[in-house]
């Protein structure tokens, strides 16, 4: 499913020095594995999620998404990546609060040209355990409600790899757990997720553990085995 | 898009409604003035064709200079002789012919204990129908009357109201000056000349016996040249001229003592004065549509700033910048549209208000109301293209930091 290699990014500060987030990190990630990121604030693991997302460019290396290299992609092909391919999973849930969540929902399909599919919206919003809900605002609904709405918009275009960004962080423990058993469950389904946490009892949830110190890769583990569809 | 647009701007009314504002107000104003200003000069075309009876006409009028006023036979300069009509009318080619015109506004015409004080014209037979003047009762001038110096009268409306209540005027003896007169015929209503005055408080009698019976005076105060084609008017009024100059015998540096005018240079003139007006007027109302353009455009670079995080959401989900480009370049055109269309609106209502209070029959002036709808629709697009620019170029990364 992804395989980077040499990845570096370099930024440049406001006065002019560069500062290097990531240091030639190669990785590979196999369809349906389960991945978790780790590392402190500063390590780049956000800079690795951004190209891994399709949001950033590498400065240096290439980055193979379903063995089609994106890292050579214009802005405009990469934002169809993102919508065919990536689903996305913030901490801060990030939903239109003036929408509903049926809207939310069907966000994606505003770019992929396609009419909105009411049905699908709502059977992935079921799916989530949300079927209720459908028509509430954002403002509405709970962190765990709305972090549950945000993962059924990462999956209303179907995509293969999900990417969550410390999706448990703004959670209590119990909301936290569910979107969690969420999360191990579309990984049955087959989807790639890589998730992004501090959380140690979040890690555990993977099957691999990357730790990511000073822009590079520091360990690689596999944590269990992997768990069968 | 639209639908999306819409759903957007009604989730901040307020907002929404402040930039509306400014547009819809530039608007209603340019549509209210351009069209009180057409329903205005619709009117005056209107008096003074009534007043000129036709426009393919040249008058000429006693002394040089000013033309402004009604000169009397009593003050005009005597430079005007009966026998200048018949020479234009003979020697310059493109006129059809001339009438002679005797007119006095301070004689007594009295019928038994009434009286008033009408414009008195002495004119000559051909003057009703070069001014395509119609009668109500009874009949015009005739050759006839003009030769024997005939002491008839056809009055006007006003002056048969007054004078007779009721009566059947004709036949019936008037005393202009202490002359007795017969009614021959009463005109049909004229109506308001420029300014709003009556036409129809005059009448007229053969200019041959005005001249000779009543004001004594062997010169005109106004000869009046109809022309075969308008087209021609200005060549013929140079013909006219030249022609006058050398039978009053002026020899340069001279300048002429008399004054050839065209109405349609006339009207031209009181029309150039009211363009100059509504240009500025119009001016005025298109500035305050650029202010609401530029309302527009400051809310929306707010609403920007405030959207960076829904901005982030959407280019996350795949929107292209082109996308986000779009999405804030038709809300700020959606706004735009319907301030315009509040506007004319309000603009058209405020015309027929305007027309209703000037007691004219409202006109909407269609080129003006389209310019305003593609003025709103263009304020949209320029005034929110740099707001759109700088949400499709907001970084998604950063926006989704936060």
């Amino acid at each position: 499913m992804i395989e980077a290699s040499h990845l570096s990014r370099t930024y440049t500060r406001g006065d002019g020095t560069p500062v290097t987030a990531l240091r030639d990190v190669s990785l590979a990630i196999a369809p349906g594995e389960f991945v978790v990121i780790r590392g402190a604030s500063g390590s780049g693991k956000s800079s690795l999620l951004n190209i891994l997302g399709c949001l950033d460019t590498p400065t240096s290396g290439s980055y193979r998404l379903g063995g089609e290299n994106v890292s050579a992609l214009s802005d405009n092909e990469r934002s169809h990546v993102r919508s065919k391919r990536i689903g996305f999973v913030f901490q801060n849930f990030n939903l239109l609060p003036r929408a509903t969540a049926l809207e939310n929902v069907e966000l994606p399909t505003l770019y992929t040209g396609a009419a909105p599919d009411h049905a699908r919206a709502r059977q992935l919003l079921a799916q989530v355990g949300l079927d209720g809900r459908a028509d509430h605002f954002a403002t509405e609904l709970s962190g765990g409600e709305q972090q549950r709405v945000a993962i059924a918009r990462a999956l209303m275009n179907d995509p293969p790899l999900l990417l969550a960004d410390e999706p448990t962080g703004n959670l209590d423990s119990a909301a936290g757990e569910s979107v969690m058993q969420l999360l191990t469950s579309l990984q049955r389904e087959g989807r790639t997720i890589v998730l992004v946490t501090h959380d140690e009892h979040v890690a555990s949830f993977a099957e691999r553990e990357i730790v990511i110190r000073d822009g590079v890769v520091a360990s690689d583990t596999r944590r269990r085995e992997r768990v069968q569809a | 898009m639209i639908g999306a647009a819409w759903r957007s701007l009604t989730r901040s009314k307020l907002r929404t409604f402040f930039m509306m504002l400014g547009v819809a107000v530039g608007v209603a104003a340019l549509t209210a003035l351009a069209s009180v200003g057409e329903a205005t000069r619709q009117e005056t075309l209107r008096q003074f064709k009534r007043m000129l009876g036709t426009f393919d006409t040249l008058t000429i009028r006693p002394g040089a200079g000013s033309t402004r006023g009604m000169p009397s036979v009593s003050t005009v300069e005597p430079s005007l002789k009966f026998a200048d009509g018949p020479a234009i009318a003979e020697g310059v080619p493109g006129v059809l012919r001339v009438a002679q015109v005797q007119q006095t506004f301070d004689l007594d015409v009295s019928y038994r204990d009434e009286s008033v004080v009408p414009l008195v014209l002495g004119v000559s037979s051909n003057w009703a129908d070069i001014r395509d003047e119609a009668v109500a009762s009874g009949s015009h001038l005739t050759e006839e009357d003009e030769r024997a110096l005939a002491r008839v009268a056809v009055i006007g409306a006003d002056v048969a109201s007054v004078l007779f209540k009721g009566e059947d005027p004709l036949g019936k003896v008037i005393r202009i000056a202490d002359v007795p007169f017969q009614v021959k015929g009463v005109m049909a209503t004229r109506g308001a000349g420029p300014g709003g005055a009556s036409l129809d408080n005059m009448l007229v009698i053969p200019v041959t016996t005005a001249s000779k019976r009543l004001f004594n005076r062997d010169y005109l105060s106004t000869l009046v040249v109809q022309l075969r084609n308008e087209g021609d008017s200005d060549r013929v009024a140079d013909d006219v001229r030249a022609l006058l100059r050398e039978r009053h015998r002026i020899i340069p540096p001279a300048e002429d003592d008399f004054t050839v005018s065209s109405p349609r240079a006339t009207l031209a003139q009181i029309q150039q004065v009211g363009s100059t007006l509504s240009k500025i007027v119009t001016g005025v109302a298109a500035i305050a549509t650029l202010i609401g353009g530029a309302v527009i455009m400051s809310l929306m670079l707010i609403g920007v700033s405030e959207r960076r995080r829904e901005i982030g959401v959407r280019r996350a989900v795949g929107a292209t910048r082109a996308d986000i480009l779009a999405q804030f370049l038709a809300e700020a055109t959606l706004i735009s549209a319907l301030g315009g269309a509040v506007g004319i609106v309000i603009g058209a209502g405020g015309a027929t208000v305007g027309a209703l209070l000037q007691q004219l029959p409202p006109a909407y002036m269609w080129s003006m109301i389209g310019g305003a709808v593609a003025l709103s629709l263009a304020v949209g697009i320029v005034f929110g293209l740099y707001p759109a620019w700088k949400a499709a170029n907001v970084d998604p990364i950063e926006a989704l930091r936060s």
